[in-house]
Formats: structure tokens, sequence, C-alpha cells
């Protein structure tokens, strides 16, 4: 039989939008074999346009809904939003208040993290670390709980301060709550960072050079997984981080294996600053009293902070009105997810696609807004 | 380099396109014309602000124009740069600077799709989020999220919406 000259079709396969494996986010793979071609992301699955829905609504009221930016990380979202009213405002916050403020972002991003280790251990086929990450993640949603009220969505920052004090029974917990996790670090040292398995499928995967880097956008532990030392806390600093000290961790390789080294080494300094900032707790006043529906004055502000994922940022607009006439957030997964995730796959296999994905931590959430 | 070489250059190669300078610590603010904005850009890229963060477009309806906000920042000085500039609401068309920052791309698409800004010499401007979207853009000032709701999903009484479908 003669063999015929044919075009090759190359088959089309999806990646998402399942929950446990990508969150609600969709692409389609265009693959030869086992060997991915081409990635074209379709974000949307939770497009809510909350930057135009905050337009309608007033400043306590966007707080909660600024929550819903990123479901994993909330209180950046939170403290970005507030921060840029105070700064158009010109208003200080007292400083328990700001003390009280970074305490929960630093705790957001040991949640975010350890979240972050369970779900890619979850899709490397790794369930037991999943299991015990998720486990762990509930220590700091009970403090979350126990401060605010809230376990996942907080809605605890308010412009001028925070909305409720914390209790000396809150400092106590989240003690015991940090040398519990600190003494995971270790174990999941053993259990996860040098698994050999996970060793294997993470190391020399996905890797990209500084400069590609920052060509395509990276922020956070991504990019600093490429050597670049760029973490908004250290580089303009905001709230009380001039008063900690804290190392910004970087590595050199770019693969994703330095980019979950990173976020582990992450957790252990955010221990750290919760601990110092625990320690050196002021007292006084933790908020300053607004009336809800306080106008912030005519101005324009641009907020830029280090969430768990990235460099994340607010610019807002006010006309003077109790309403802002514009928010827009710079979402640091916007350019993960969309821009280096497509670029890092092309040439793996299908196997390393939910690892690279993972190993770049992106919020569906935090893409769509 | 500092914040004042960095506009004591600017003002030296575009004498006619820099409207306005703020200089903050380890912050620089431009509102720029329209016509050398690319150049602008391609200036601040070449003396180190490698790192595209946003691009913001705000709707001043009351002017008829569109503010588009670039924010660079560059990872070798720690500056930020600010680069403000104003467009018409009828022909919202400014070039893209996907040439000079690829992580742009995404930016510029997502703006053209809330708000209907032309960025020429973008590779792609499909749709991102919205799916089968016929309206004006949705971000845009004269896009009332509140009753296009209203009208699309609910129908009955006025305070007592009933779910359509």
């Amino acid at each position: 039989m003669d063999i015929e000259e044919k075009e090759i079709a190359f088959l089309t396969v999806p990646f998402g939008p399942q929950h446990p494996a990508s969150g609600h986010f969709h692409a389609l793979m265009k693959v030869d074999g086992e060997t991915v071609l081409e990635l074209e992301p379709h974000p949307g699955y939770l497009h809510r346009g909350f930057e135009k829905l905050m337009e309608y609504r007033i400043h306590p009221q966007n707080c909660v809904l600024a929550d819903r930016l990123d479901i994993l990380d909330p209180f950046p979202c939170e403290l970005g939003y507030v921060n840029a009213v105070e700064k158009i405002a010109g208003l200080e916050v007292p400083k328990r208040g700001r003390y009280i403020r970074i305490i929960m972002t630093e705790l957001g991003r040991i949640l975010s993290h350890i979240t972050w280790i369970g779900v890619l251990s979850m899709v490397l086929g790794f369930d037991s670390a999943n299991k015990i990450a998720w486990g762990d993640r509930e220590k700091i949603i009970r403090l979350n709980e126990m401060a605010t009220g809230g376990r996942i969505y907080p809605c605890y920052l308010c412009v001028g301060g925070a909305r409720r004090d914390i209790s000396q029974e809150f400092v106590d917990e989240t003690s015991k709550a940090l040398d519990y996790l600190e003494g995971q670090l270790s174990f999941y040292d053993y259990f996860v960072f040098k698994n050999e398995t996970f060793v294997m499928r993470m190391e020399k995967v996905g890797r990209m050079t500084a400069e590609e880097a920052i060509d395509l956008g990276a922020t956070g532990p991504n990019l600093r997984a490429c050597g670049v030392d760029y973490d908004v806390r250290k580089d303009e600093p905001y709230e009380v981080y001039p008063e900690v000290e804290f190392n910004v961790i970087t590595r050199e390789e770019g693969d994703a294996y330095a980019r979950s080294l990173c976020r582990r080494g992450e957790i252990a300094e955010s221990i750290s600053i919760v601990r110092q900032l625990l320690n050196n707790l002021p007292d006084g006043a933790f908020r300053i009293e607004l009336s809800p529906v306080w106008a912030a004055p005519e101005g324009e502000c641009y907020f830029c902070l280090e969430a768990a994922r990235g460099e994340k940022c607010f610019h807002m607009v006010s006309d003077g009105s109790p309403f802002p006439y514009r928010v827009k957030v710079r979402p640091p997964s916007l350019s993960h997810s969309l821009v280096q995730f497509p670029y890092l796959v092309k040439g793996n296999t299908i196997a390393d696609v939910p690892a690279i994905y993972w190993s770049l931590d992106p919020g569906p959430a935090d893409v769509d807004r | 380099m500092m914040i004042s070489d960095i506009e004591s250059d600017l003002k030296s190669k575009f004498p006619d396109s820099l409207l306005n300078v703020v200089s903050e610590d380890r912050r620089i603010s431009l509102l720029v014309k329209k016509e050398e904005l690319h150049q602008i850009l391609s200036q601040l890229k070449d003396i180190g602000f490698n790192h595209f963060s946003d691009v913001t477009a705000v709707d001043y309806i009351a002017d008829k124009e569109f503010e588009l906000i670039y924010h660079l920042w560059s990872h070798r000085e720690k500056i930020r740069a600010i680069v403000k500039v104003r467009i018409p609401r009828e022909a919202p068309t400014v070039k893209s600077v996907f040439d000079l920052w690829t992580g742009a791309q995404i930016h510029e698409r997502e703006d053209h799709e809330l708000f209907g800004i032309n960025f020429e010499g973008n590779p792609n401007l499909s749709p991102l989020f919205l799916e089968d979207w016929e309206e004006i853009p949705p971000f845009r000032k004269d896009f009332d999220t509140r009753k296009y709701v209203k009208e699309k999903y609910y129908s009955g009484e006025e305070g007592y919406p009933v779910a359509k479908g």
C-alpha cells in the first residue's frame, strides 16, 4: 500500500476549566503527540467587573468587594484599596492599626503559600501533601475567623484602620500557630521540597531567564526565582515594613523548582515578620472613626504593594463624591497566567503543563476580577 | 541615574511634547502629547524602565477624552515612571507598545475590550473576558451596569425582580 503524503493534523486538547486542576481557567493546547506546540488561554470564567461595580458603591462597601478580587489572598486587595483612598485623603492611620493590618496581610501570605503547596502537590499526583497542606491552612483560617469573623473573606480592613481590634487571646493563638507552622516547614522540606519525585518533576521545567521574565511582566516569587530582587515591600516601602527586618528571597535558576523554593522561603520570612510585629504591638487607637458616607477629596493615586502572587497595584481616581470615579487593579496573575504560562509550556510535554501552571501560582479570580 | 537626570534628559529630547512633569521621591509623573507618546516610552525603556507594570484607562466623559496611564518600573534604578496621555473619546487610537515590552500586549487587549481603545500594532485584540458582547464597551462611563442587568436578567414589577430563565 502506498503511503500518501498527508497534511499533519494536530490535536487540540483543553486544559481546564475544571476547578481542582486549573481553577476557573481554560486553555486550548495544540499538541503534536505528547509535545505542546501552542497554548491559547481563555480566561473570563470569573469576570465580575469589580472595577466597574466599585464605581457605584461607597468605600465601606468596596472593601467588601475588594476581598473577592483574589479569593486565596484577600488581605492585600483590601490593603491596596484602603491605602489608595487614604493616600488621596492624606489620612494618617494610628500605629496600632498599621501593625494589625500587616500582621493580617503577612498571615494571608502564609495562607496563600500553604494553599499553593497543597494545590501544586495535588496536580503532581501527590495527594498526601495536598491533604496535609490544607489541614495546616486551617490553622490560619481559624486565626482569620478569630480576628475578623470571616474565614475566607475577612472584610476586615477599612478606610482609617481595621474594623475590629485584636485581642490578647488572638496574639497568643497566633504565636502558637506560628510555632506549629515553623515546625511544619521542616516537615515540608523533607516531605515535599526534597522529595525525589517532586524535584524530578520541577527541576529544569518551565525555565526563564531574568530578561525574559522582565519582558513578560513577571513579578513576585516568579521574578525573584530568576535572580531579580524586586519586592515592593523593600523597594517602595508602605505601612510598617520599614520597621521590620526581613530578607528578600531570590534564586538564580528560574525554573519551577526555584519558584517553589522562593515561596517556601517566603513563608519563613513572613513568620518572622509577624513575630516581630506581635512583639512590638503598640497600644492605642486602631482606627480613625469616619462616617460611612465619608467622601474622599478630589485626587488621584497609584499605590503598589507586594501580594503573595506579586506586584498588585491600585490606581484610583476620586472626584470628591463618596464613590470612587475609577478604580483599576493591576493583578499579578494576569501576566503570569496569560503571558508567561503560554510562553513556558511551548515545547514541554502535556504532563508538565499543570506543574508549570501551578509553579507560577496564578489565581483565576485575580486574572479576571 | 537620578530622577532629575531623567527629567532633564526627557526635556532636552522632547521639548514640545512634555506638558507637565512632577517629580517625587522615587517617582516621576509625566503628562505628554499623544503624537510623541511612543517615542517617549521608547526613550524611557532605553534609560532602564524595563518592567511594564500596567496601562490604565480613565473615561473623562465630561472632557470627551480618555486618559491612558502607563506605569513603568526600573529594576536597576528602583524608580517608577507614570506617563499620562489624553486621547479624544471619538477616535481613541494610540500606537501599541508591544514592540517595546512583550508583557504590555495583554494589558492593551484588556483596555481594548473594556474601553474600546484601539492599539495600533497590537497583534491580538480579540475579546478577553466577555463572551458574545454586543453593547458598547462596558467600562465606559456612558454604560449603565445597573440598567443593563435589570433589563437583561430580570423581569417583573419594580422592586420585585424575577430572574429570567
